[in-house]
């Protein structure tokens, strides 16, 4: 029985009773562009001037960024170890539960914490930089005319949802809003509906993510039983935890693994990544958007979310196996994906697998900081201490600059792809009037037709190469200092755990393999000659494209004064405030010297391999293969000229045919993607199939039965029923006497 | 009882009293009148002296305007509406009109008034809607015979559409049954010609004339009943028949009477077996005042029921008052239940709503059965009338609500009704994409009907629900309050009332649903494209009824208080 409703704001002081505008300023722009575009659908002002939504989007994604950026200020300037928190109660009643009434109270809040501050950043940053990317990208392609406003508008919910999902209080928000970023995924990969591909690729990601729901869904019903509430500030609470711990740590242990199988599918890990590589049918700015910069990372944020309950002190080392298998199932993913990237020649689809990889890394470390967590005596010992702390922010660090080097390599590739296009479209179809430019199957995402573009398109040759080197961990450059931290701990952990040798294995093998598939990708588009007539016309870009390649260049370059705040210290933890250790230009030096001069010969030894394998073994392989020269005459931009030199040097010195391998099983076996999806789509049709046909089958009989004949049965009286009017006023003067004389004789009886 | 005004005819008070049913009057009088202004001259007999006196004769242009009648009896109509709502501004004071030997003919108070709310409303917006319904051709000397005809007949349409309102406020005032069956009998009247007035038509004709004299045997039913009523007490004074029941009510004599009675009352509200005639009465009508026979019509009805069955036969008032309770009970599940099952497979629109119409007239009847079944004894349920009051003010509110989307219905359905369609289901297809404003107002109309949250549909039905489960519960309390197990036999008979009705909610939403579907996602039949006729009267009708049904929906606890006051002041010896 509800008992008496109610409702009202617990507001804390701050920002952050303005942070619910974060989520509800993009939400709103949903409806009003999704209406205003099929209203003013084809008016000038609409599509030339408000660019069918897209300058509506983008003032909305810039209040968000502001307001989360006064609101991250505002967190990271207030004292160490609070907690922001708002919470809006909606309904407050009570349930009828066996003679108690429990009070049940439904509502939304938002929770800030260290974690939050840093994707909050990374998602309403790209967000707003994808959507300026999207204007330059997505309203000059005629074929998106008029349909613009669809994708603005699924863009923002998107937003909307992504910002939610990181400011949310409870698992049970974060559940809500990653199945709307899901749905909007599914949305935005299907832009392109009317093509079967994307149509396909859109249902594939779908479903493949809806497996991992699921799970994600069992973990959470597991942890509300053990709770008796998702809300973060009751699961995380230490007491609480102490007390499950006490009588249920195997069910625990089950709970999160089920939630990270959610997180698999999100993130798109082995054996769930089979959606990623299909996802790139998107239009690329979705690309950019979803499947790299923002929403894969929401696998990794519930992950990390669930540090509290590694390092409780009362689950000290009863969650270690769940830690391995994150830490396995990343590494497993990372030398895969790379693999597979080796001999893909669509330039999103290497990419797309580098993506894979690069959040498999991210996992590996986060395995390897929760196992760290969950057997060491960290809340006590302050060595322990920072070695969790700096295990996890590691991890967090690596997300932070993937998430902002990936953003900017898709965007240069939507750019490439945009040019080669324009260029391709440019040379074959100029004279016509241009409707029919897809037609024919030039494909314009295909490295084949490119080669040499570093001297027509600067800016996006030196976004890709920065992105690159970022990605590939060149010392000094991005996710180097993030990626030296992932290997390193991972080989911490391998020392005291003998399992932990297969994914400390793969990461180091995979930072080779990274070098050298982004390697390869940069060669084969940018240096050279033009593989064909249409890479020799490909023009610069236009503004829009530059602006955010121009800002994420220098973000990317950045990351050592990043590294130098303190980011591994405080973005996991409380005890750490921002800044509060040292100065910038000391921690830089810090920094500097821990990653070359490590003290700790062991770490000294394995960063030099690394910086060997991934460095100069990868890309070296690389650049023997692919590139050359630039064609006769052509001039590029004098920070890209050394690379391009010593790439001719290496080509001509060490080139080698390839072709035994590159002709071999395994090759093939990986061009098939290793047949994964092969084995889905059997498994799919003989047991899925087969089982749903059956259901089917049963839902037609049983319910679908059941169902009819109810509504046969009441059709056929309602036929007798009506029957009984027959249009004759006698007959109806006749039923008035049968009335009366019953409820003459009624009374008559009873009285 | 103690602050109760008395007033004789034309005495102090008297104006300010009746004040709308006096403007009603002089409406009448205006419809009557103005039309008919003209050159007209008399001559005195004997001479040749010609008198002018402004009747007959040639027309005035500008008062023979076709459209001068139906302004008129929107604005009498209107002006008695919004005069009615004046008067609950503060607060309604009880007041009885006496006949010189000081027996009580009238009474006003918050009960009737809220009444004759709903009276006034419903036919204030059908007479409005019906502007677009009868042809108007305006005027001059070019117009054919059988159009000048029609330009007439306008007058005699709001000329009818006032006397059923006059009617029914009697019917509501009336604190004697002679008097009340008076004023039932005009507004009946009206209403039988009403539903023939379009007699060109077949179907119209026939209708009127089923309705006519269907109703006739009913009402002499009925009649028979009050002359029994009045053999066995020597008087139709509802308080003195309140008297003598108490004392002697267990006879046969009474208890046959108010059987008859409950029969003639059967009628107007249409239940089983007695709706007969409705759906024909419906379908042959147009619809505004099929949608007048669903809604005010039947709230004369409710409230001849109410003033038989609960002030003379009121169980408080008799031991054995209770047995025709049973007999209501079992009259309001076959009711119910009837309406629904022939509304699930009719395939016109307006027999559909006339059934459904019929299921509502079950769920009143239920809700008043629940009243009567209020267990009386103190010492048992707490303050009596208590729970009483709470089940008569929601089908109050039910009645008023009522008006908002059965009425709303009847007038989308008098749109296609002017393009030719509107009996079939298959005529409403395509609407969306014809005239979406229509299907969406149809759309809310039907889901208000099913009873969907938020829309006052969904109010009524689970104020007049959870008022008979009160009343069940009340009755049990005893049990309850000692916490002994409860079976399914012990619970109050009335409870099964509330079950009946769920149930029959749920097989309702199928048929009201498929009106829905047809609308949205079937095509539009052939020849049957683009915008319906023009109107704008009709379509601001609809869009009050629209309002209204969003508004009291989500506000009407406002409304509820009205309701409640109303409920509390029908039976001055409840609280």
């Amino acid at each position: 029985m509800a008992g008496s409703s109610g409702s009202g704001v617990i507001l804390d002081s701050g920002m952050v009773q303005y942070a619910p505008l974060i989520i509800l300023l993009p939400m709103l722009a949903f409806p009003v562009i999704l209406f205003l575009g099929k209203v003013f659908n084809k008016n000038p002002f609409w599509k030339n001037t408000l660019k069918e939504g897209g300058l509506i989007a983008l003032p909305v994604m810039a209040a968000s960024l502001i307001i989360s950026l006064l609101l991250i200020k505002d967190h990271l300037g207030s004292f160490a170890g609070i907690k922001d928190s708002l919470n809006i109660l909606w309904v407050n009643t009570s349930v009828w539960d066996g003679g108690v009434l429990e009070p049940v109270t439904l509502g939304f809040g938002i929770y800030v914490d260290h974690v939050t501050v840093m994707l909050l950043f990374v998602a309403s940053f790209l967000c707003l930089l994808i959507n300026i990317f999207s204007v330059g990208y997505m309203n000059t392609d005629p074929i998106n005319d008029n349909k613009n406003h669809r994708f603005y508008a699924e863009f923002v919910l998107f937003c909307s949802a992504m910002l939610g999902m990181v400011l949310a209080d409870s698992f049970l928000w974060l559940f809500i809003f990653w199945e709307i970023m899901g749905l909007c995924s599914y949305l935005l990969i299907g832009f392109y509906y009317e093509k079967p591909s994307a149509a396909y690729a859109a249902k594939k990601a779908f479903l493949t993510t809806r497996i991992g729901d699921v799970f994600l869904m069992i973990g959470l019903v597991m942890m509300w039983d053990l709770f008796g509430s998702l809300d973060y500030d009751v699961v995380f609470n230490s007491d609480n935890i102490a007390e499950v711990a006490a009588q249920s740590s195997g069910t625990l242990q089950w709970a999160l693994g089920m939630m990270f199988i959610g997180a698999v599918g999100k993130s798109a890990q082995f054996p769930l990544h089979v959606w990623l590589p299909d996802a790139m049918e998107g239009p690329t700015p979705v690309s950019a958007l979803i499947h790299a910069a923002t929403m894969v990372n929401a696998g990794l944020y519930l992950v990390a979310r669930m540090f509290p309950f590694f390092g409780d002190a009362s689950m000290s080392g009863e969650l270690v196996d769940l830690a391995f298998i994150i830490a396995l199932i990343g590494g497993i993913t990372a030398v895969m994906a790379a693999a597979i990237a080796f001999v893909q020649n669509d330039l999103k689809k290497v990419l797309a697998y580098s993506t894979m990889s690069q959040l498999a890394y991210i996992f590996t470390g986060l395995g390897c900081a929760m196992y760290l967590a969950n057997t060491l005596d960290w809340q006590n010992d302050d060595g322990a201490h920072y070695i969790v702390i700096v295990a996890f922010g590691a991890a967090l660090f690596h997300l932070f600059n993937h998430a902002m080097a990936k953003g900017m390599l898709f965007m240069a590739s939507g750019s490439v792809i945009h040019e080669v296009h324009h260029a391709h479209h440019h040379l074959h179809h100029h004279d016509d009037n241009g409707d029919d430019h897809h037609e024919d199957d030039f494909d314009a995402q295909s490295m084949d037709n490119m080669g040499g573009l570093a001297s027509k398109m600067p800016l996006t040759a030196t976004a890709m190469l920065v992105g690159s080197a970022s990605i590939m961990g060149l010392p000094f450059i991005g996710g180097f200092w993030s990626k030296e931290g992932i290997i390193a701990n991972a080989w911490r952990v391998a020392q005291d755990d003998p399992r932990f040798l297969i994914p400390a294995m793969c990461v180091l093998i995979g930072a080779g393999m990274t070098g050298f598939y982004m390697s390869r990708m940069w060669l084969k588009t940018f240096a050279g000659k033009p593989s064909n007539e249409v890479a020799a016309h490909v023009g610069p870009t236009n503004t829009w494209i530059k602006i955010p390649l121009f800002t994420l260049i220098f973000v990317t370059l950045s990351a050592i004064i990043f590294a130098g705040m303190g980011f591994t210290h405080w973005a996991p933890d409380s005890e750490y405030s921002f800044m509060s250790e040292r100065g910038l230009a000391e921690g830089i030096v810090y920094e500097m010297k821990h990653a070359f001069a490590n003290s700790d010969s062991f770490f000294f030894v394995i960063t030099y391999v690394a910086i060997a394998i991934g460095a100069i073994l990868g890309p070296g392989l690389a650049m023997s293969l692919y590139g050359g020269n630039l064609a006769e005459g052509e001039q590029t931009k004098p920070w890209m000229k050394p690379v391009i030199r010593l790439n001719a040097w290496v080509y001509a010195r060490f080139n080698f045919n390839n072709s035994s391998i590159a002709e071999s099983s395994l090759t093939r076996a990986l061009e098939q993607r290793l047949y994964i999806d092969y084995y889905y789509d059997m498994a799919m049709l003989k047991i899925v199939a087969a089982f749903s046909k059956k259901s089917a089958e049963a839902d037609t009989l049983v319910i679908d039965g059941t169902i009819k004949s109810i509504e046969r049965g009441s059709q056929s009286l309602s036929t007798l029923v009506r029957s009984l009017t027959t249009g004759s006023a006698r007959d109806y003067i006749l039923m008035i006497s049968v009335g009366t004389l019953a409820i003459f004789f009624f009374l008559w009886g009873v009285a | 009882m103690s602050d109760l005004k008395t007033v004789e005819p034309f005495g102090e008070g008297f104006i300010s009293a009746l004040c709308p049913e006096l403007i009603l009057f002089a409406g009448l009088i205006l419809l009557i009148v103005i039309p008919n202004l003209g050159s007209g001259k008399f001559r005195i007999p004997g001479t040749q002296t010609r008198v002018p006196w402004l009747l007959g004769g040639n027309r005035f242009k500008l008062t023979s305007d076709p459209r001068l009648p139906s302004w008129i009896a929107v604005l009498t109509i209107g002006t008695s509406f919004v005069m009615t709502i004046l008067s609950f501004q503060d607060g309604v004071e009880r007041t009885a009109i006496v006949s010189e030997g000081g027996t009580q003919i009238l009474m006003i108070n918050a009960f009737s008034r809220v009444f004759e709310l709903i009276f006034f409303g419903a036919l204030t917006l059908a007479s409005f809607a019906c502007m677009n319904r009868l042809d108007v051709k305006g005027i001059g000397a070019k117009l054919s015979t059988e159009e000048l005809y029609n330009n007439r007949r306008q007058g005699d349409f709001y000329i009818l559409m006032i006397t059923c309102a006059l009617g029914m406020s009697i019917v509501a005032l009336a604190q004697d049954l002679f008097v009340l069956f008076i004023g039932l009998e005009l507004a009946s009247f009206s209403t039988y010609v009403l539903v023939a007035f379009f007699k060109e038509s077949k179907s119209g004709t026939e209708a009127g004339m089923k309705y006519f004299i269907v109703g006739s045997v009913a009402s002499g039913v009925g009649l028979y009943g009050l002359s029994m009523l009045y053999l066995w007490a020597g008087s139709l004074q509802l308080d003195v028949l309140a008297t003598t029941f108490a004392q002697s009510g267990n006879e046969a004599l009474p208890m046959i009477g108010i059987g008859f009675v409950l029969v003639g009352f059967g009628f107007k509200v249409s239940a089983a077996p007695f709706h007969f005639a409705a759906p024909d009465a419906y379908s042959g009508a147009s619809s505004p005042v099929a949608g007048v026979l669903a809604t005010a019509s039947k709230a004369m009805g409710i409230v001849g029921l109410l003033r038989i069955l609960l002030i003379v036969a009121a169980p408080e008032s008799s031991e054995d008052g209770t047995v025709w309770l049973v007999c209501l009970g079992l009259l309001s599940i076959i009711t119910m239940t009837w309406g629904n099952l022939a509304a699930l497979g009719s395939t016109n629109p307006k027999r559909m709503l006339a059934y459904s119409s019929v299921a509502h007239a079950g769920y009143m009847l239920a809700a008043i059965t629940a009243i009567g079944a209020w267990n009386w004894d103190e010492t048992l349920s707490g303050d009596p009338g208590e729970a009483a009051v709470v089940v008569l003010a929601a089908l109050i509110f039910h009645l008023m609500v009522l008006v908002a989307f059965k009425l709303g219905a009847f007038l989308v359905l008098s749109v296609l009704e002017s393009e030719g369609g509107g009996s079939k289901l298959s005529s409403l297809g395509g609407l969306a994409k014809r005239e979406p404003f229509l299907a969406v107002a149809m759309f809310i109309f039907m889901i208000s009907l099913a009873g969907v949250p938020p829309l006052a549909g969904f109010v009524s039905k689970l104020l007049v629900i959870m008022g008979i489960v009160k009343v069940a519960l009340g009755d049990m309390s005893e049990a309850l309050s000692t916490g002994s197990e409860l079976g399914l036999s012990d619970v109050h008979w009335v409870w099964w009332l509330a079950l009946a009705m769920v149930i029959n909610s749920a097989i309702s939403v199928y048929y009201y649903l498929r009106i829905v579907v047809v609308m949205f996602f079937e095509e539009a039949e052939e020849g049957r494209s683009g915008p319906l006729p023009n109107g704008w009267q009709v379509r601001f009708a609809i869009l009050v009824c629209l309002i209204a049904t969003l508004f009291m929906g989500v506000a009407s606890e406002k409304i509820l208080q009205i309701c409640e006051t109303a409920a509390q002041s029908f039976n001055y010896n409840w609280a």
